[in-house]
């Protein structure tokens, strides 16, 4: 077995440290990268080395593959590890790293490649008889695309056959919309891919993402590891994951019979057969609560950035066995001998403002307090004076729990939400405690656009739970206050001015930031 | 001694080995117990409060029960004084002027898109709230901007 003396990491952030840590415990020596505007950041000092990529630009820096595969041969890595987002899900990327006689932990060039295209890979779910949701592929003139949608019933999806991320994609509810969706689908789907391909399918109203982590050896071995649910969303982002997902817990009463986990997870399971796939890779589903019927939604073929709370419930370290995994290890265990243990959530700690439209919120981290306690995990890529850059993505931290049930995580959570500080930019910490404390949330009742139809309620029942508002923002004002007669007296006086502020001082009042 | 935070006025006065702090007219004992790193264990009316404070110019951060507001110490000089910035389009997030469509004397429609920004992979489009003529460009492609600095300004 060639087992691997270095690996360089490339990524930033959180996840760049959460696999230095996986290395070190595995004995195996790290590299990190980073750019110019990372040259403080946390990962870099985490490593046992680090090398410059370059400007802050991505494409200077964190994508260019080149430069990755350069610092990876110069400084005698074995192994290059991906992280989520950047190129992990590039099958160039990948093929050149293998062409350059180290490994990429991950899977093959070739399945990433056969999942990345969401027209092809549909087809060949069907064949595998993964079920898909109702729609066409490969269709050309405005009017088989007519007769199609007629044919799956309005409300229904156009998107981008190579798309990713919600580009190239339109909802449209009713034939009049259809010809100018197709249109700028098309336009944008060229734009964003260089390809104009595009195909139509139903779209589900009120539906919930519940996905299943499968993970694999390069000899044949694949299980799944159960489901996560990712239903409470922003701009089609993950805000709050958990596992198990209650709409999959076998309710007695209603006594179908049908075990939808298990159904779900062999599906997942065909699903990555289906492309060979070894590693670690997720198979996302939509999920109708109405009809309790699943459709394969897309494949995600890296480590997901909710991978914790599988970790926690199914008792493995997926980024461990990545590792011994791409260095060609067998994976010794069958599907029989995981089962899940407990609860756990993750929220993710971003800096974005939600009363500004989650728009993100950059500065200097003035304070970063983690919570601690029995059954709470951070994985975290900043602390206290490090800065937030808006080149890159706004995850501050994951804030993971672990607990008996479902009930007991959720407050463990908001405990655990409490004792997380954060200044010098806005989080959306308090507005995960308000997603958290809502029935709809109790009762599983979160679909995907339900961050997007209670934003507004969300906000105010938040304040709301404040048993008066004007006395939480009094003990506020008297804590700074007291800071600036006490701090400010072994100070020079703080430059005390508004005059950069362009807006009216009254704007600030009725926000409540975080 | 008097401090105002946004839009309220706060009274502190020390009363022995407490303070006496005064809002809206209603006046509360205050203790300190200990302060650390930012940190303050307070005693306000008998009930004990942890507040972490983090201040920078005129911002003040301010946590108590896992609740966070930014508040902005005003000075009084400049207590009450609007800006006015009727035509100027504010940038609503920090980050990088990726593009800027429009010059000095344009007449745009309404809408029509004058300037792209972007910040942690998100794209931004600023469009023209109304029809007009562009009286100022205040950025240039590749400039990084903080939030609510003014882009562009158009003529009334």
């Amino acid at each position: 077995m060639n087992r691997f003396n270095k690996i360089l990491i490339a990524n930033r952030g959180e996840i760049a440290i959460r696999i230095m840590r996986a290395c070190r415990e595995l004995g195996i020596g790290t590299v990190a990268v980073y750019s110019e505007a990372d040259k403080d950041a946390l990962h870099v000092q985490f490593a046992d080395e680090a090398i410059l990529l370059g400007e802050a630009a991505p494409k200077e820096s964190y994508l260019n593959a080149d430069k990755l595969i350069r610092a990876a041969l110069d400084s005698k890595a074995d192994a290059i590890h991906p992280g989520y987002g950047f190129l992990s899900e590039n099958a160039s990327f990948a093929a050149a790293v293998e062409s350059a006689k180290l490994t990429f932990i991950g899977p093959s060039a070739d399945s990433i490649r056969a999942m990345g295209d969401k027209a092809e890979s549909k087809i060949m779910m069907k064949k595998a008889g993964v079920p898909t949701v109702p729609g066409f592929e490969g269709l050309d003139s405005d009017d088989d695309f007519r007769k199609a949608a007629k044919e799956i019933g309005y409300p229904v999806l156009v998107k981008a056959a190579a798309g990713g991320g919600g580009k190239g994609m339109r909802v449209v509810n009713a034939e009049s919309e259809l010809t100018e969706a197709i249109e700028s689908a098309r336009s944008e789907a060229l734009n964003s891919f260089g390809d104009e391909r595009l195909l139509i399918e139903k779209y589900l109203v009120d539906a919930h993402h519940i996905e299943f982590q499968v993970f694999g050896d390069k000899h044949g071995n694949l299980i799944h590891l159960f489901e996560r649910e990712c239903s409470v969303q922003r701009r089609h982002q993950k805000i709050i994951e958990e596992t198990p997902s209650i709409l999959l817990t076998p309710n007695p009463s209603t006594g179908s019979g049908r075990d939808l986990r298990e159904e779900m997870g062999q599906a997942a399971v065909n699903a990555a057969k289906a492309v060979n796939y070894f590693n670690a890779g997720t198979i996302e589903f939509i999920f109708d609560p109405k009809t309790s019927r699943y459709y394969f939604l897309e494949m995600n073929t890296r480590l997901q950035v909710e991978h914790p709370i599988t970790e926690l419930v199914a008792g493995i370290d997926l980024v461990q066995w990545q590792i011994k995994i791409a260095a060609g290890e067998k994976f010794p265990f069958t599907q029989t001998d995981f089962t899940q243990h407990g609860h756990a959530i993750e929220c993710r700690v971003y800096a974005e403002d939600p009363s500004n439209g989650f728009l993100p919120s950059t500065g200097k981290l003035l304070q970063f307090i983690e919570p601690h306690g029995p059954g709470i995990r951070v994985d975290s890529g900043f602390a206290k004076d490090k800065e937030v850059t808006h080149f890159y993505d706004p995850l501050l931290a994951k804030l993971i729990v672990h607990a008996e049930n479902r009930e007991a995580a959720i407050q463990k959570m908001q405990i655990a939400l409490r004792d997380f500080i954060v200044h010098g930019v806005i989080t959306n910490i308090d507005f995960m405690q308000a997603v958290l404390a809502h029935d709809d949330f109790a009762q599983g009742k979160v679909t995907t656009r339900w961050v997007e139809q209670n934003l507004e309620s969300t906000l105010e029942s938040r304040s709301l739970l404040l048993e008066n508002r004007q006395q939480a923002v009094g003990l506020h004002m008297i804590a700074a206050a007291l800071a600036d007669l006490t701090f400010a007296s072994s100070n020079s006086q703080p430059a005390v001015s508004n005059e950069t502020d362009p807006f009216s001082p009254w704007k600030h009042m009725n926000n409540y930031r975080n | 001694m008097k401090i105002t935070f946004d839009t309220q006025t706060i009274e502190i006065n020390s009363s022995g080995n407490e303070y006496l702090a005064t809002l809206n007219e209603k006046t509360v004992s205050v203790k300190i117990l200990r302060t650390e790193n930012n940190r303050m264990d307070l005693l306000i009316d008998g009930k004990r409060v942890t507040a972490y404070v983090s201040s920078d110019g005129a911002k003040r951060w301010v946590t108590i029960n896992g609740q966070t507001l930014m508040l902005t110490k005003i000075s009084g000089a400049k207590r009450g004084v609007r800006h006015d910035h009727a035509g100027g389009l504010i940038a609503p997030m920090p980050g990088q002027v990726r593009s800027v469509a429009v010059s000095v004397g344009d007449v745009v429609k309404k809408s029509q898109t004058l300037l792209t920004m972007e910040a942690m992979k998100m794209e931004i489009r600023i469009q023209a709230l109304k029809d007009g003529k562009v009286k100022a460009v205040h950025v240039t492609q590749g400039q990084t901007v903080e939030r609510e600095q003014i882009l562009i300004e158009m003529e009334d």
